[in-house]
């Protein structure tokens, strides 16, 4: 993707699921419990390295490179988080609900556009980030080279002197084969906080 | 407090404020006895938002929310919207615990004492020990209810039962509140899912301010988030030709006349389709001037914390919690008969811009707290702010209402926040607190 300041992208032609494709990705996520058959041993280990790879670029800044790490029809979700009461009937995950993120692969771009810009005066100086990511499983879905996988992560963000903020969470990606590597085709990100104690999500999950 | 002579001489809010030069002492962003008192006069007086109608539609259903740092129920029973604190009488504790839902009654987890939708007091186990209790009554002992009023489908509430009525604390306000809450036949909702909240390590004027007058700041702040949907500086069209700040008791509206300036930057172009489809019914309704107001460069606060954006369609609160820290609440409102897929483009369009992950929202927060935290040093809050910007002077236009001034680039409604700020603070009683008398109405396009 191009992000120069005098070639500006058109973010129209990006890839962008239309609301159907949404709404059926979001299902898929809620509908993933980890009940399937685990991958094969020998498949896991490049899993944890993907995830692992994942992580450093986005340690590092190296968002063009993460971008490739994503499928065109990407769906990439993170619900808001309510307290309700358990006898509460309503669905806790619903994909027409606001949410904090709920993008396409362009809305991604978009993002990136403004990190690329380096007009987003409050990344400069730059944050620093820290990802974990642990206890990976990976389970086969109904199509073959597709995998279901759930972990957990913690993302700490420091920038100026006190400017600290540990985001832990969980994760469900539908991961794709491609080649000799992944590509992440679907991704739920479940923070537990329902009010962010936190100022902002100027970050990539 | 300082002694002079047998005289205690205290500072007056007004001291802390010259509104007619422009400048604000930075003691008012981080002094805790002024935030005391901010709850007490400011908060506990005024008539604060506290939901939108469409999240307690349903007989029992409810949501939690703060007025000031108090903790209150919203709750609908067969009779309307009733607001009352969240806190048991008995011994204190927190009664409700859900942001929203449907419920019968409230019980608190202490000792299971059990309150109506309405507040009231209805049963606690063992009650005999009560009945037999002298003097004890069940009515005495409610969760304390605020006033409840609403204008056009948002839902305010205060304590003070002295404060005049709503439309007279709205006054002239609400004709051009009329330009986003009654654009459309059919009313307006909040979009489902509850409000995206978030802390921010700020005074809560900050916010507010920047909402009630400060286009200025997306000039320079937002060039980065409004790059990558518009081009490099050629995001935010701002000027002051056609374009206007207006105040009524303290709340105010920044806003030029493009119908979907602000609208424009969430970079989708079947949503900018739309809203032109609707250009013309709007205008119809409103009349040219408000039908421009609809979607464009704009913002706003109603004093003194509850603030949107028109385009992106986003309301929030800007809850104190204590002088350092306040935490934003916000929802997306959208015409109810407004199709579907639009009021899910608005979703997005907000999400993406305005809200925690949004890319405009995003460059705000550290501007509010650095502008905080560097009061800590003794020298730096001893310099006074300026809020002086005033190239377009006092607007006689007599066929608009309010306090008027020509230019959306001004600092014109800041110092009009901050006046009604100090004279709140100052205020013994709700009598001593001025209320501009509403007109008939605005003349313009009528």
């Amino acid at each position: 993707m191009s992000t120069s300041l005098d070639a500006k992208p058109n973010y129209l032609d990006y890839p962008r699921l239309s609301r159907e494709q949404a709404r059926a990705a979001a299902a898929q996520l809620i509908a993933m419990t980890g009940d399937g058959s685990p991958v094969h041993d020998a498949l896991l280990p490049r899993i944890q390295r993907f995830y692992l790879r994942e992580a450093r670029l986005l340690d590092e800044e190296r968002h063009e490179e993460w971008y490739a790490m994503l499928a065109d029809d990407l769906f990439y979700w993170m619900p808001l988080r309510e307290n309700r009461f358990r006898r509460d009937k309503r669905p806790e995950f619903d994909p027409d609900n606001m949410a904090l993120f709920d993008e396409s692969k362009a809305d991604i771009a978009v993002r990136i556009g403004r990190l690329a810009s380096r007009l987003a005066w409050t990344e400069d100086p730059p944050t620093r980030h820290v990802y974990l990511v642990t206890g990976i499983e990976a389970f086969e879905t109904a199509v073959v080279g597709e995998y279901e996988i759930h972990y957990a992560f913690v993302q700490y963000r420091n920038r100026s002197e006190h400017d600290a903020a540990m985001l832990c969470g969980r994760r469900r990606d539908l991961l794709r084969a491609t080649g000799d590597s992944f590509q992440v085709a679907r991704r739920m990100i479940l923070l537990p906080q329902s009010v962010l104690l936190t100022k902002n999500l100027s970050a990539f999950f | 407090m300082e002694k002079n002579g047998d005289r205690a001489v205290t500072p007056t809010a007004a001291d802390w404020v010259d509104w007619e030069v422009g400048t604000v002492d930075r003691r008012i962003f981080w002094d805790q006895a002024i935030y005391e008192r901010e709850l007490e006069r400011v908060f506990a007086r005024s008539w604060l938002f506290v939901a939108h109608e469409s999240q307690v539609q349903a007989p029992g259903s409810f949501v939690t929310t703060y007025m000031g740092e108090d903790s209150v129920i919203v709750a609908r029973d067969d009779d309307g919207i009733a607001v009352f604190l969240n806190s048991c009488p008995h011994r204190g504790n927190r009664v409700c615990f859900a942001d929203s839902g449907q419920a019968r009654q409230f019980t608190c987890n202490y000792h299971g004492w059990t309150f109506g939708l309405d507040g009231a007091l209805k049963r606690m186990p063992k009650v005999g020990l009560y009945k037999s209790t002298p003097g004890f009554r069940m009515q005495d002992w409610g969760l304390k209810r605020a006033r409840v009023a609403d204008y056009k489908g948002l839902v305010f509430a205060t304590f003070a039962e002295e404060a005049p009525e709503l439309e007279d604390w709205l006054g002239d306000f609400r004709w051009y509140l009329d330009a986003v809450l009654d654009a459309e036949a059919g009313g307006t909702e909040f979009l489902p899912g509850g409000a995206t909240r978030s802390v921010m390590g700020c005074n809560w004027k900050f916010p507010a301010d920047n909402f009630v007058g400060d286009i200025y700041h997306a000039l320079w702040t937002h060039l980065g988030g409004a790059e990558p949907t518009l081009g490099r500086h050629g995001g935010v069209q701002v000027e002051n030709a056609g374009s206007y700040q207006v105040s009524v008791n303290g709340h105010g509206w920044e806003f030029n006349d493009s119908f979907l300036g602000n609208a424009a930057t969430m970079g989708d172009r079947d949503l900018l389709r739309y809203m032109r489809s609707r250009q013309e019914a709007i205008t119809a309704r409103l009349g040219k001037f408000r039908a421009d107001m609809w979607g464009s460069v704009a913002s706003a606060t109603i004093f003194p914390n509850f603030s949107f954006l028109p385009g992106y369609f986003t309301f929030r609160t800007f809850q104190p919690k204590g002088p350092l820290k306040t935490e934003i609440h916000a929802w997306t409102l959208v015409p109810k008969d407004m199709p579907d897929d639009i009021k899910d483009r608005f979703r997005r369009g907000s999400m993406r811009t305005f809200s925690p992950s949004g890319l405009l929202e995003m460059d705000d927060g550290e501007n509010w707290e650095h502008s905080t935290s560097a009061n800590a040093g003794w020298i730096t809050r001893h310099q006074r702010l300026c809020y002086a910007m005033a190239p377009g002077g006092d607007l006689e236009r007599n066929d608009l209402p309010g306090i008027v001034s020509a230019g959306q680039l001004s600092d014109a409604n800041q110092r009009l926040f901050y006046k009604r700020w100090a004279e709140m603070m100052d205020a013994e009683s709700w009598a001593d607190i001025p209320v501009a008398q509403p007109t008939a109405g605005a003349k313009v396009d009528a």
